[in-house]
């Protein structure tokens, strides 16, 4: 197959603009919250957002942190608006199905702290495997 | 020289079509090259026509100091232009990298180490006469007896 | 991103309409457009990364030269961000003469935005007839300033040059000349029945969607979001009661509408400032110390905000600008290009949020 004519590899300049000051302590943020490494956080940034996404960020990150606050409560310690719609790290789908986990094994007895850290180890688990 | 050459070279120097393209400035001089075009200055008396398609252009406008961005591509687009052509380079980016060429920074000036360089207007940005009468001297030293210099 | 599409579209780099080189590859069915995606780096200098150690007084006139359109603002940001950190006050008369070159800024950026969607809808008449008033306002701007394009014109603790009074006769009358004209022009765009064919109905940003892309500037105050001006918050123009205009529409239509709109505010803005110009100094002094600080200001655009950190001596040791063009640039790939029906649509849609690419990747 013929390499296409136009096309660039783009993951040098996707990394410049992964290094400026705010985009740094975000990736550091995300990945202290998730307990994923920064290294695969980045990796995951650069293949799955285009360029003007990834500019974007911190401000949406931003936004998205203060949307967050006033979420109900498992939501709120999984960032389900967080990473789904302001750093669209997660599908959707796949959101809501942790989120649904989590409750159920609330209603089962098991402590918010408890079924809070089972649900991130599920969303490491989906976003680095 | 014959008569038909001498026609062409009339009609040629009445009839340039203008390209520009942005290698990487702070679009300063972007809005000083589209500035020519308003009433005021009115390009198109002095018979050049702006329009941004490098296929058929004879002046390319080269504005910037070229990010990585434009590694391999500015020289292809110079290959697209038909001959006879030649490239201007609008305000100090493009000659010297003006404030971008520091330590740290991302651009490669000069332009001219990529693309050949015919005329220079330095300024930052510089004045829309100044680029007027620039594209206005260097455009019929291009078309002169071009089949016979051939 | 690397998925495979059917059929990928690019447009760009180097496009008749478009002033600064990008590329937006848009995924189609036929032609209406799915998804979009914007490829960038033809325009990433690193500025951000020269500043850090350099004194603010080099600063200063990289800030300028982060955006060429709108290089006023990012003066006066990076000059208040300043003065803010180090409490240096600013007299009277030098806080009013910088909302008069903010705002004849902001009108030349406007102008030269509906311009160039006016030429990308093949306008070209409305089109020419406001690069013609762009140019009295450049005039202006250069009579009071001394250049049409980064002017330095703001120094911590004041201005570098007063107003003289021919000169505010002249900036007076120049006003009433633009106001019957771009009052002229907002009745041909918005009775022109080819131009709403082409514009109304197309590339509608939600609120919402406006809000989850944090867009900013005319593009979010067409969509219904007042809010977002932040001029709302800067003391000289609550002391001259600016209240800003939305509109609800959210298309293309509206946000050029915005756009001749404010132009309309801008003037009287700047006669309300002639009118209770004091008679004083201009320049109070102070030199930038130590400090951090993140400080926003309301660029042409929309929201453009500076983080800055110095030590003692005004070095600047951290920067971070956040321009406006970003946050409207993704509102337009990812929001308003989904669904336009046609790939004619694109460039005008693209266009109309005003995009600056200089701005985006600095």
């Amino acid at each position: 197959m013929k390499e296409p004519l136009y096309e660039k590899d783009l993951t040098t300049m996707k990394y410049d603009i992964l290094v400026s000051q705010r985009h740094d302590r975000m990736v550091r943020e995300i990945a202290a919250d998730l307990g994923v490494p920064q290294l695969k956080v980045r990796r995951y940034i650069m293949d799955h957002f285009d360029m003007i996404l990834m500019e974007n960020l911190p401000a949406r990150y931003e936004q998205g942190k203060r949307v967050q606050e006033e979420a109900p409560e498992p939501e709120r310690y999984l960032g389900a608006y967080l990473y789904t719609h302001a750093v669209p790290l997660i599908g959707e789908d796949c959101m809501d199905e942790i989120i649904s986990g989590v409750k159920e094994m609330i209603r089962g007895g098991t402590s918010m702290d408890q079924a809070v850290l089972s649900g991130k180890s599920r969303l490491r688990e989906a976003i680095a495997p | 020289m014959t008569l038909l050459q001498s026609l062409k070279n009339f009609v040629r120097s009445k009839s340039i079509h203008v390209a520009y393209v942005d290698v990487g400035s702070c679009n300063g001089c972007d809005v000083e090259v589209l500035a020519c075009l308003a009433p005021r200055y009115d390009i198109e008396q002095y018979g050049i026509f702006v329009h941004n398609n490098p296929r058929e252009a004879d002046v390319l406008l080269v504005i910037g100091a070229y990010t990585p961005g434009w590694e391999g591509k500015l020289e292809g687009l110079w290959e697209k232009i038909p001959d006879p052509k030649v490239a201007v380079a609008i305000g100090n980016c493009p000659i010297s990298g003006c404030l971008f060429n520091r330590p740290h920074t991302l651009v490669d000036p000069p332009v001219s180490k990529h693309i050949p360089i015919a005329a220079q207007v330095p300024g930052c940005p510089p004045r829309p006469t100044e680029i007027l009468s620039a594209i206005l001297s260097v455009a019929p030293l291009v078309y002169r007896d071009y089949e016979v210099r051939k | 991103m690397k998925r495979t599409v059917d059929v990928s579209i690019p447009v760009g780099p180097v496009h008749p309409c478009w002033k600064e080189p990008t590329r937006v590859k848009c995924e189609t069915r036929g032609e209406f457009v799915l998804s979009a995606e914007v490829e960038l780096g033809y325009m990433k200098k690193g500025i951000e990364r020269i500043m850090q150690g350099r004194p603010w007084q080099e600063v200063m006139f990289l800030a300028e030269r982060v955006c060429g359109i709108c290089s006023v603002i990012h003066n006066m940001v990076f000059i208040e961000a300043l003065e803010k950190m180090s409490s240096i006050e600013v007299p009277e008369r030098a806080a009013l003469l910088r909302v008069i070159v903010n705002e004849l800024d902001r009108m030349q950026s406007h102008i030269l935005a509906n311009f160039s969607y006016c030429y990308t809808i093949e306008h070209e008449t409305l089109g020419m007839y406001l690069l013609d008033s762009r140019e009295k306002v450049l005039d202006e701007l250069e009579r009071i300033t001394g250049a049409r394009i980064t002017c330095a014109y703001m120094v911590p603790g004041g201005v570098r040059f007063d107003l003289r009074s021919e000169d505010a006769l002249h900036l007076r009358a120049s006003m009433d000349m633009l106001e019957k004209e771009i009052t002229r022009y907002t009745g041909m765009f918005e009775h022109g029945p080819l131009i709403a064919l082409r514009s109304r109905g197309i590339g509608i940003l939600t609120r919402d969607a406006a809000r989850e892309a944090c867009a900013v500037g005319p593009t979010a105050r067409a969509s219904g979001l007042p809010e977002s001006d932040r001029r709302l918050h800067h003391p000289t123009y609550r002391k001259l009661g600016f209240t800003p205009i939305s509109r609800e529409e959210g298309d293309n239509f509206a946000r050029i509408m915005m756009r001749f709109q404010e132009m309309l505010q801008s003037i009287s803005l700047i006669r309300k400032c002639l009118d209770i110009l004091p008679v004083g100094p201009i320049r109070g002094g102070g030199i930038p110390g130590a400090g951090e600080i993140a400080y926003s200001g309301e660029a042409p655009r929309g929201e453009l905000s500076y983080f800055i950190r110095t030590d003692a001596a005004g070095r600047v040791i951290d920067i971070a600008i956040q321009t406006p063009s970003i946050m409207n640039i993704e509102a337009c790939c990812h929001y308003m290009l989904t669904g336009v029906a046609s790939m004619a649509d694109v460039p005008s849609t693209f266009v109309s949020s005003d995009p600056c690419i200089a701005c985006t990747e600095r």
